[in-house]
C-alpha cells in the first residue's frame, strides 16, 4: 500500500496530459485524498510539450517534492524536456507508449534503469475503444486508477459527466477507454500492492482549485468590489475569476490599457472609498511602483498581489522564484513604508488576502501578497475553510464631529486619521502625491515632513507584534532552527517532519508578514538557536538579508537558496540539518554559507 | 446659440455661487497667469451645474494647471505625472454617481500621460478633461512641450525644436472623442460655457484652454492676442454635429485660435459606466453570499 504518490505525466500539446492529470485529482479530492498538481509547458502557446506532476496523499501534502513515483511519457523527447521537473529513480515505475518502439531495457534515461518498466499501446487502446486517439488521457487516468486504486467510481463519474454534452456515445467510449486501462493493470499487476490506503480524513470531500481563484475568491469574501489590471503570466487568473464573479456583488473589474492604468484606477477607486484590488507580476510590478509611492503618502488603502516569476526582466514568466522581496518591500523612491504578506499554500492564501484587505482597510496604505507561480497555478486539494473565522475591517470613517473643520491627515496618537471619500458632506479634502499638513494642503515645510513622515512609519509599529501572522513549529528551545515562506515553506514543513522523524531537535518559523519585519519575532525564535538555515527561492536569499537589516542575528546563521525553477527538496534540506547537528555536536566553526 | 444637451446628471435644487467652489488656498500661479481664468470659469460653470462640492471630485498629475482642484472646494486628487485619466477613471468606475473633473497640463496630457487619452475615449468614460495647454513646461521652468511648435527654442531645444507639435484637438477627434471644444480664457464667458456643456455631456468631454503661460510664453500666445485672433465658432456658422467639418477646423491648431464646440456626437456611445451599472444590475440575482464563494470550488461529480 502507499500513503503517498508522486506521478509525472508528459506528451505534447493534445496529448490531454493535463486533462488526465485534472482528472485524477479531482476524483482523488472527491474521495477525501490530500493532493497537489503543477502543471509545465513549454513556451508555445499551443502544442509543444506539457506535464503534470501530481502528488496524493492519506495525509496533508504541502509542496510537490522530487523524484517520481511513477512516470507516465506519452512520448520520450517531451518527457525528457522537463528533466529535473520530472526526476526518474530506479525505484520509479515508468509506463510508456509502447508506438514509441522504444524497448523496456533500452529507455533513453541516462544512468537510470527503472526496475518496474510498463510497454503499454496507450494510443492503439483508445483508438481501439474510444474510436478516436484523443482518449489516450483516459486511457492513462484507467491505468492509474487500476495500479494505484485512485477513485475509479469518482473517476468514472467524472468522464460521465465531462463529456455528457458530445452524446452517449462519446460518454460510453472515454467509458471504454477507461475501462481498458483498468483492466489493463489488472492484467499486468505490480507486484508490491502500491495503492493509496485510505484516506486520514475518513473521506471527507476537498475543495479543490489553484492560488490565483483563492486569492480571487478571498478578495470578494473581504468586500472588495473593484479590480483595476492587465493581463500577465502568472497572475492573469485572478483577473478572470473577478470578471466571472465580481459584478454580482455590485463590483466591476477594468482591463485596463497598460499595468500603470490599472494601478492607477484602483487608486482612483480607494479614493471613492471602496475596497479596491490589483494583481500582475514582476514586470509589471516595476510599472505600478510611482502609484504604491502615491498610495502610500495620500494614504490609500488599496491591496496588490505579485505572483512572482524568475526575472530580472522578462525573466521565466512560467517558473516560481521568491525574488521580488526586495522590490515589494522597498521600491518606490522616499521614505516610505508598506506591508508585504506572502501566503505558503492555496489554503493559506485564502487567509492572507483577507489580512491583506484588513491591513490595506485598517492602516491606510497599500498592501502587497508576494504569491508565487506555484501557489498560483497549482492545483491543491484544501480542507474546507470556516468563513465565520475571519473577521473583516473596514477603513476608519470621520465621525459627526470630526467633519467639522476635518483634517484628513489629523496626527493621532495612532497615526491614523478618519478617511473621507467623495459624496461624504463635510469630508471634503485634497488627496496628494504632494506632502501636505493635516487638512491636506500642500507643504514645503521640513518639520511638517518629518512629522508626517513619522506618522506614516509609526502607524505601522503595532504589526510588529502580530505573533500570529507568524507559525513556529518543532521545539521551542531547538538549538537549530529554519526560516521559509511562501511556497518553499512547504518544502520546510516536509523537512521539519523528516528531521523529527529521525530524532533531530529542529524547528522551523514560517512568516505570513514578510515586511515590515517583526524583529521581537525573530529575536525570541533565534534565541534558543546555535545553528539556522533561510530556505528560499532566489539567488540572492532576499528575506535572509532582510531580516539581517534589522535583526542581530547569531553568527552560524545561513542561507540556503537557489535561483527560481530549481527545486528545493526536503531530502536536500534533511541534509543539511544532519550536518548542523553534527557541528553542534562536535563543537565544529562557523561552517561555509550554503548560498546558491 | 448654444443648445444644452438635456442634463445627464440630476441637478440639485440648491443654489450655488461660483465663490462656494473657490478655496481659500492662494494659487502658486506666476501673476497673470492663464490659469487663473480656468478656474474662474470652472467655478462658474460649476454654479450653474449646481452639484454641492462635496459631489465632485477634481482629479489632476503634474504641472502648473494640475494645481488646481487644490484651489476648489470639491474633492481633489492631485496625483503623479500623467495619471490622472486612469485615476478619475477609477473613481468614476467606483461611485457613478460624483461628477469627475479631471486636470491636466500639455506635456502631462499629450506627453508622459497620452498614452491613457485614446483609452479613455473608446471606453466613453463619463467625465469632463480639461487640458490647460501653454505650449510650455513652465513648472520645470520653460523646456519644450510636445504642443511647442517646430524651431522654437527652448531651455532644453536651444537651437529649435526639431519636431512637429501634436495636435490635440485633431488627437482627440481621431480616437473618436464625442464632445470636443476649445477655448481661452480671454473669453472667460464662452469657456465657463462650454465646460458647463462638457460636464453635462453625457460621456467624456474634452477641452482644450489655451492658457497662456506670462513667464515662458510667446508674445503671440498671450490673452490680449488671444482677444484679438480669437474666431468663435458660432460666428462660422459650424455646425457641431458636422464631424468632417470639426475635423477640418480642427487642423487649424497653432496658426488659428477657434474657440465653441468644435464637435459633439447627436448619437455619443453608451458610456463605459452605463454598462458596468446594466451588468451589476443584470447579475446581481446570481450572487452567492460573499461567505459562501468558496463553494466554487467544490469537486462535482
Amino acid at each position: 500500500m502507499s500513503e503517498d504518490l508522486i506521478i509525472g505525466i508528459a506528451g505534447s500539446g493534445g496529448d490531454g496530459v493535463i486533462s488526465a492529470g485534472e482528472s485524477l485529482i479531482t476524483a482523488a479530492a472527491l474521495e477525501g485524498y490530500h493532493g497537489v498538481m503543477t502543471k509545465s509547458f513549454g513556451s508555445q502557446i499551443r502544442g509543444g510539450e506539457a506535464s503534470c506532476r501530481l502528488r496524493l496523499a492519506t495525509r496533508p501534502v504541502l509542496n510537490p517534492n522530487g523524484p517520481l513515483d511513477v512516470a507516465v511519457a506519452l512520448n520520450w523527447e517531451d518527457f525528457r524536456r522537463f528533466g529535473a521537473e520530472l526526476p526518474v529513480e530506479a525505484a520509479t515505475i515508468v509506463i510508456y507508449e509502447s508506438a514509441t518502439g522504444v524497448a523496456p531495457d533500452q529507455l533513453p534515461l541516462p544512468g537510470v534503469k527503472p526496475a518496474v518498466v510498463f510497454s503499454v499501446p496507450i494510443t492503439a487502446m483508445a483508438a481501439t475503444h474510444a474510436g478516436t486517439d484523443k482518449a489516450k488521457n483516459i486511457v492513462i487516468a484507467g491505468l492509474l486508477a487500476g495500479w494505484f486504486g485512485i477513485g475509479r467510481e469518482s473517476m468514472l463519474a467524472g468522464i460521465r459527466k465531462k463529456f455528457a454534452k458530445k452524446g452517449a456515445a462519446v460518454v460510453e467510449g472515454n467509458v471504454r477507454a477507461f475501462q481498458a486501462g483498468l483492466d489493463f493493470a489488472a492484467a499486468n499487476p505490480l507486484k508490491e500492492d502500491r495503492k493509496l490506503s485510505a484516506p486520514q480524513s475518513g473521506g471527507l470531500t476537498k475543495l479543490l482549485t489553484d492560488g490565483n481563484d483563492m486569492c480571487a475568491a478571498a478578495a470578494i469574501f473581504a468586500g472588495c468590489t473593484f479590480f483595476g489590471g492587465y493581463p500577465i503570466t502568472p497572475s492573469t487568473e485572478i483577473m478572470q475569476f473577478l470578471d466571472r464573479e465580481i459584478w454580482t456583488y455590485g463590483g466591476t473589474v477594468l482591463q485596463a490599457e497598460d499595468e500603470i492604468a490599472g494601478i492607477g484606477a484602483v487608486v482612483g477607486a480607494s479614493f471613492a472609498g471602496k475596497k479596491a484590488m490589483t494583481a500582475t507580476s514582476g514586470p509589471g510590478m516595476s510599472l505600478k511602483t510611482e502609484m504604491l509611492g502615491l498610495a502610500s503618502l495620500a494614504e490609500l488603502p488599496l491591496v496588490c498581489v505579485n505572483v512572482q516569476r524568475g526575472g530580472p526582466s522578462t525573466g521565466m514568466p512560467t517558473k516560481a522564484e521568491q525574488s521580488d522581496l526586495f522590490q515589494a518591500a522597498f521600491s518606490a523612491h522616499g521614505d516610505c513604508l508598506r506591508p508585504v504578506l506572502a501566503p505558503t499554500s492555496v489554503a493559506d492564501i485564502f487567509g492572507v488576502t483577507v489580512e491583506a484587505f484588513n491591513l490595506a482597510e485598517y492602516y491606510q496604505t497599500p498592501v502587497i501578497v508576494l504569491s508565487d507561480q506555484e501557489i498560483a497555478q497549482r492545483k491543491e486539494t484544501v480542507d474546507p475553510i470556516d468563513t465565520t473565522k475571519f473577521q473583516i475591517i473596514e477603513r476608519r470613517h470621520p465621525s459627526g464631529p470630526e467633519l467639522t473643520n476635518y483634517a484628513r491627515f489629523k496626527l493621532t496618537e495612532s497615526g491614523i486619521s478618519p478617511i473621507s471619500h467623495p459624496g461624504m458632506l463635510g469630508g471634503n479634502y485634497l488627496a496628494a502625491g504632494i506632502e501636505h499638513n493635516e487638512q491636506g494642503r500642500p507643504t514645503a515645510s521640513g518639520e511638517l515632513h518629518a512629522r508626517m513622515n513619522e506618522k506614516r512609519f509609526n502607524k505601522f509599529n503595532p504589526l510588529k507584534s502580530r505573533r500570529d501572522l507568524f507559525a513556529v513549529e518543532g521545539h521551542p528551545e531547538a538549538p537549530i532552527g529554519m526560516v521559509s515562506w511562501g511556497s518553499v515553506a512547504g518544502v520546510a514543513r516536509e523537512a521539519l517532519r523528516l528531521a523529527q522523524a529521525e530524532g533531530l531537535q529542529v524547528k522551523l518559523l514560517v512568516p505570513q508578514l514578510l515586511y515590515p519585519v517583526a524583529e521581537p519575532v525573530y529575536q525570541d525564535f533565534f534565541a534558543s538557536v546555535q545553528r539556522g538555515l533561510f530556505i528560499e527561492q532566489s539567488y540572492q536569499a532576499q528575506l535572509y538579508r532582510i531580516v539581517r537589516m534589522h535583526v542581530d542575528l547569531p553568527a552560524h546563521v545561513k542561507a540556503f537558496a537557489k535561483s527560481g525553477s530549481n527545486p528545493i527538496l526536503p531530502s536536500e534540506i534533511l541534509e543539511r540539518l544532519r550536518e548542523m547537528v553534527v557541528a553542534i555536536q562536535s563543537g565544529q566553526p562557523q561552517s561555509e554559507p550554503v548560498e546558491n | 446659440m448654444t443648445t444644452l444637451e438635456p442634463p445627464a446628471k440630476p441637478i440639485s435644487l440648491a443654489k450655488f455661487q461660483a465663490g462656494d467652489f473657490k478655496s481659500d488656498l492662494k494659487p502658486i500661479w506666476c501673476p497673470g497667469c492663464g490659469d487663473f481664468g480656468v478656474v474662474t470659469a470652472i467655478t462658474r460653470a460649476l454654479a450653474n451645474i449646481g452639484r454641492p462640492p462635496h459631489e465632485i471630485a477634481f482629479v489632476s498629475g503634474i504641472g502648473c494647471s494640475s494645481r488646481i482642484p487644490g484651489y476648489t472646494t470639491a474633492y481633489g486628487f492631485n496625483t503623479v505625472h500623467g495619471r490622472s485619466l486612469p485615476i478619475a477613471q477609477g473613481i468614476n468606475l467606483a461611485n457613478p454617481e460624483l461628477l469627475v473633473l479631471v486636470a491636466s497640463g500639455d506635456g502631462d496630457g499629450f506627453s508622459i500621460g497620452g498614452g491613457h487619452v485614446a483609452h479613455v475615449i473608446r471606453r466613453n468614460i463619463d467625465i469632463t478633461y480639461i487640458v490647460m495647454d501653454n505650449q510650455i513646461y513652465g513648472l520645470t521652468k520653460g523646456q519644450l512641450s510636445p504642443t511647442s511648435q517646430r524651431g522654437r527654442k527652448t531651455v532644453t531645444s536651444s537651437f529649435g525644436s526639431l519636431e512637429d507639435p501634436v495636435n490635440p484637438l485633431l488627437y482627440v477627434m481621431g480616437y473618436g472623442a464625442s464632445y470636443v471644444a476649445q477655448g481661452t480664457p480671454a473669453d472667460m464667458a464662452g469657456l465657463a460655457r462650454i465646460i458647463e456643456e462638457g460636464i453635462r455631456f453625457p460621456g467624456f468631454a474634452f477641452i482644450n484652454v489655451q492658457s497662456p503661460c506670462v513667464t515662458y510664453g510667446q508674445e503671440d500666445q498671450q490673452l490680449k492676442a488671444h482677444k484679438a485672433n480669437l474666431q468663435s465658432l458660432e460666428s462660422l456658422g459650424h455646425d457641431p454635429a458636422d464631424r468632417a467639418k470639426a475635423t477640418e477646423l480642427a487642423r487649424a491648431y497653432g496658426t488659428k485660435l477657434y474657440t465653441g464646440v468644435l464637435y459633439r456626437n447627436p448619437n455619443p456611445p453608451p458610456t463605459y459606466g452605463q454598462g458596468v451599472t446594466e451588468r451589476q444590475e443584470a447579475l446581481k440575482n446570481k450572487a452567492v453570499p460573499r461567505h459562501e464563494i468558496l463553494n466554487r470550488f467544490k469537486p462535482s461529480k
